[in-house]
C-alpha cells in the first residue's frame, strides 16, 4: 500500500474528457482502465458466461424466485404485490414441472432432461405453456427492492424469443456482466490500495474472477449479483476518495454505488453505518481546504442515496401496496419471523453472531454443533453448489483448510511488514471494518431469527460476497508474504490454482447434472 | 523467469489432474424416473408383480436400480420386465435371491432399441413382504399396481448405462445431454464450444499473467 496522498504518475483522476456523447464518455472511461483491467473484465465475463451454459435453468439458488420477480415486473410494470397468492406465472410453473425442477434441486442423484424423448416433451410443454403473467405472490425475493429486477427486465423484454428459457439465458448474460463489472471494480480497488504493485491488481481480480461460488451465483438470475457489484463499487469509491480526496464527483459516485446497493438488496443497509462514517471522515479531512466543497460533496452523496430510497419507500406503501416501507424486507429477516411466543434476547443474538465467525468463549451458550467459520464460510466458499446439493470430495476441503491457513499466515506477515505504510490508511480501514462488522452482524441477526422460525440453517457463504474486494486483497497480501522477488510467482500460482478450482467445479457440475 | 516456470509447472499439473479425473471409470446414469425415494410407499408380497405405468425406458439403460427394504431378510429373486402399451416385452432381466436390502441393481437385456414408453414391472420371488422406495401419488393411472390392485405410490427408479465408463467415453453423451433442457439455441455444440472457450480463456490469462507479472 502507498500513502493515501500518493497518486500514480499520469493518473490524474478528474481530467476533463472532451466528449459530448454518452458513448464517447463511456469509451473514454474504458480507456482510462488499464489494459490488464479490461482483460480481467473480459475474462470474468466470458468465464461466468461459460458457467451460464453449464448450469441448467433454475439450478442457481433461488433463481426461480428471482426470475419470477423479473417476469412479474416486466409483464405488469410494477414489483410483485406479495401475499399468499401464486408465486410464479403459469408459464414458469409449467416449465419448472417439465424440467422436474422439484425433483432435481436439492437431490444430487437426480437428473433433468436426459434424452430426446424427454426433450421433445419439454419442447411441447414450452410451446403450449401458460401465461407469463402471474399473481406475484410472496417468495424469497419479492420483499427486495426492484432495481436488479428492473435491469433484468430489459433482456427479458428485448429477447427476440418469447420462450422462457431463451429469456432466462439472456438474463443470465446480464448477471454475468454484473459479475465482470464486480471483478473490474475489485481490480480498480486494488489499484487504489497498491498503486505501486500493478501485478497485484491483476492477480487479485483474476482470483475473484475464477472463484467458483462467485461464478456460480454470477451465472444465475440472482439479485445478489447487483449487491456484489454495488458493494465492490462502494469500496472502490471510498478507497479512491480516501486516497485522492472527496470531490463532488467522487462523492456522487459513492452515492450512486450506495443507492444501487440499497435498491438491489436490503442486506446492503448493513453497510450504511460504515459508509456514513467514511463520508463524515472524508468531509472532515476535506474541511480545512474548503468547507463549502466538503459540505457540497456530503450533501450530494446523501441526496443521491436518500431521495431514491425515500421514493422507493413511498411507492411501496402508497402506489404498489407492498405491505410497508421496505415491503417487509427488513422485518422479514428479523423479529417478525420468530415462532409464536419465542423471544430472542440481545445477549443470545450477540452469542450467535460471535460464534458464527469466531470460537465460542467459555461464558457463551453453545449456539452451533459445528464450527461455522470452517463449515459455513470456508467450505461454503470452496464449493457448495446447486441448491446446496453437491460438493467436492471431502479431501478437497481439508487441503483448502491448510492452504487458507498458510495464506493467512503469509497475509499476516505482509501486514506486519507493511505496518508503517498502512498507518495512513487507518481511517479508511476503520470504516471498512465498521462496514464488515455491520454485514456480519446483519447475517447473524437474520440467521438466529431464521433458525428460530424454521429450525433450519440460514447462512450461506455467498452472504459474505459483498466483501469480495477483501478476498482479492487478502490473496495479494498473502502473495506478498513471500517477499518481493517471489510474490509475482506465488500470485501466478494462486491464479492457476483458482482457475483449476473453477475448472474442476465445472466438471463437477457437468457430472452432477449431465453425468 | 520465475513466473514463467511457475505457470508452466502449475498448468502441467492441472492438465495431469484433469486427465486423471476424466479417466476415472464408474457406472453412469442413463436416466431416472424423476422421483425421489422419500419413503417406502410401494409394497408387494413374494410371488406378486408390481407394475409401474407411465415409464420411459432409455435406449442406453442396461440396469435398473431401486431401493428395496426387506425387514432385514435377504432380497428374494427379482424379475424385471419393461412392457410397451401393446404388452410386448421390450427388455427383461433377473437377479437371484440373496442380495442385502438397500440399493438393488437388476441387469436387463441390452440393447433393446430406441427409448420407449411403457410400464416397468418387478416380480418378487419367495413369500415375504418387500417395500420399494419412492413417493406418494394419487391412486390413479400414474400409481403402481400390484396384481391389478392400484397402490398409492410410485417407485423411484434409476437406470444405469452398461458397464463402467470414463468421462472421456461419456463425452458424446454429455454433449448431447448438455443441449437438453435449455433454450432452443443450445445443442450438442454447447459442451465443445464451452470447452474451447475455456481453453481460450486459459491461454489469454496465461499471456496476461506473463505480460503483467514478468
Amino acid at each position: 500500500m502507498s500513502s493515501p496522498s500518493t497518486a500514480m504518475a499520469g493518473d490524474s483522476p478528474d481530467r476533463a474528457q472532451p466528449s459530448a456523447s454518452a458513448i464517447g464518455r463511456v469509451t473514454n472511461l474504458l480507456r482510462r482502465v488499464p489494459y490488464a483491467g479490461r482483460w480481467c473484465f473480459a475474462v470474468a465475463f466470458l468465464n461466468v458466461l461459460i458457467w451460464t451454459f453449464v448450469i441448467p435453468p433454475f439450478q442457481v439458488p433461488d433463481e426461480i424466485s428471482h426470475f419470477g420477480y423479473v417476469q412479474y415486473l416486466a409483464e405488469e410494470g410494477r414489483p410483485p404485490p406479495q401475499g399468499p397468492i401464486g408465486q410464479y406465472s403459469p408459464q414458469e410453473q409449467n416449465t419448472l414441472d417439465a424440467l422436474s425442477f422439484v425433483v432435481v434441486s436439492g437431490h444430487g442423484e437426480q437428473r433433468g432432461i436426459m434424452n430426446s424423448v424427454e426433450q421433445q416433451g419439454l419442447r411441447e410443454e414450452l410451446a403450449s405453456s401458460g401465461s407469463p403473467v402471474g399473481e406475484g405472490g410472496s417468495s424469497s425475493a419479492t420483499d427486495q427492492p426492484p432495481l436488479y429486477y428492473a435491469l433484468e427486465a430489459v433482456p427479458y423484454l428485448l429477447s427476440p424469443s418469447r420462450e422462457i428459457l431463451a429469456r432466462l439465458e439472456l438474463m443470465r448474460a446480464l448477471s454475468a456482466l454484473m459479475a465482470a463489472l464486480t471483478v473490474l471494480c475489485i481490480y480498480m480497488f486494488l489499484r487504489e490500495l497498491m498503486p505501486g504493485t500493478p501485478w497485484a491488481w491483476t492477480v487479485g481480480a483474476l482470483l475473484v474472477a475464477f472463484q467458483p461460488m462467485f461464478c456460480f451465483i454470477g451465472a444465475g438470475v440472482q439479485g445478489d449479483n447487483l449487491l456484489f457489484l454495488a458493494s465492490a463499487a462502494t469500496f472502490l469509491g471510498l478507497a479512491r476518495a480516501f486516497r485522492r480526496g472527496l470531490s463532488t464527483k467522487r462523492a456522487a459516485l459513492i452515492g450512486l454505488a450506495t443507492v444501487a446497493g440499497v435498491l438491489a438488496k436490503l442486506t446492503f443497509i448493513a453497510l450504511l453505518p460504515g459508509i456514513a462514517l467514511a463520508l463524515a471522515l472524508l468531509a472532515w479531512r476535506a474541511w480545512p481546504s474548503g468547507k463549502g466543497q466538503a459540505l457540497r460533496s456530503l450533501a450530494v452523496a446523501s441526496a443521491i442515496v436518500v431521495i431514491p430510497a425515500l421514493a422507493y419507500g413511498i411507492l411501496n406503501t402508497s402506489v404498489w401496496h407492498r405491505g410497508g416501507v421496505t415491503a417487509g424486507g427488513v422485518a422479514g429477516a428479523t423479529t417478525s419471523t420468530n415462532a409464536p411466543g419465542q423471544i430472542i434476547n440481545f445477549r443470545e443474538t450477540l452469542d450467535y453472531i460471535w460464534q458464527l465467525y469466531l470460537p465460542r468463549l467459555p461464558f457463551m451458550y453453545r449456539e452451533f454443533s459445528y464450527y461455522p467459520l470452517i463449515t459455513t464460510w470456508l467450505d461454503g466458499t470452496v464449493g457448495q453448489f446447486g441448491w446446496l446439493d453437491y460438493t467436492f470430495p471431502r479431501w478437497v476441503y481439508t487441503v483448502a483448510h491448510w492452504l487458507f491457513a498458510g495464506l493467512g499466515v503469509l497475509a499476516l506477515v505482509t501486514v506486519v511488514r507493511m505496518r508503517s505504510a498502512i498507518r495512513p490508511w487507518l481511517g479508511m480501514l476503520v470504516c471498512f471494518a465498521v462496514m464488515t462488522v455491520g454485514l456480519l452482524a446483519a447475517i447473524g441477526d437474520a440467521g438466529i431469527h431464521y433458525r428460530a422460525s424454521t429450525n433450519d440453517v440460514f447462512e450461506q457463504a455467498r452472504y459474505l460476497f459483498p466483501l469480495l474486494a477483501f478476498y482479492g486483497l487478502f490473496m495479494v497480501l498473502a502473495a506478498r508474504g513471500v517477499g518481493r522477488r517471489w510474490a509475482p510467482a506465488l500470485g501466478a500460482a494462486l491464479v492457476v490454482l483458482a482457475m483449476a478450482h473453477g475448472l474442476f467445479a465445472e466438471t463437477l457440475t457437468i457430472s452432477r447434472y449431465y453425468g | 523467469m520465475r513466473v514463467r516456470v511457475v505457470l508452466g509447472v502449475t498448468c502441467a499439473l492441472v492438465v495431469g489432474a484433469l486427465i486423471l479425473d476424466m479417466s476415472g471409470s464408474a457406472p453412469r446414469i442413463a436416466d431416472t424416473d424423476h422421483l425421489n425415494p422419500v419413503g417406502f410407499f410401494s409394497s408387494m408380497l413374494g410371488g406378486q408383480e408390481l407394475c409401474q405405468p407411465q415409464m420411459l425406458l432409455p435406449n442406453d439403460a442396461q440396469r435398473v436400480q431401486v431401493l428395496i427394504g426387506t425387514y432385514g431378510f435377504p432380497v428374494p429373486a427379482l424379475a424385471v420386465r419393461f412392457v410397451d402399451s401393446a404388452g410386448r416385452v421390450l427388455s427383461s432381466g433377473r437377479i437371484a435371491a440373496g442380495s442385502p436390502q438397500g440399493k438393488v441393481t437388476v441387469p436387463i437385456a441390452y440393447p433393446h432399441g430406441a427409448t420407449a414408453n411403457g410400464s416397468l414391472c418387478i416380480r418378487a420371488g419367495g413369500r415375504r413382504k418387500l417395500v420399494i422406495a419412492g413417493d406418494i401419488v394419487t391412486p390413479g393411472p400414474a400409481a403402481d399396481d400390484v396384481q391389478g390392485a392400484i397402490e398409492g405410490g410410485r417407485m423411484a427408479v434409476v437406470y444405469l448405462r452398461p458397464g463402467k465408463e470414463s468421462w472421456w467415453q461419456l463425452l458424446p453423451t454429455l454433449s448431447r445431454r448438455m443441449g437438453f433442457g435449455k433454450a432452443l439455441f443450445f445443442g450438442t455444440w454447447t459442451l465443445p464450444v464451452a470447452a474451447l472457450l475455456l481453453l481460450g480463456l486459459w491461454i489469454a490469462v496465461g499471456r496476461l499473467l506473463l505480460r503483467e507479472l514478468t
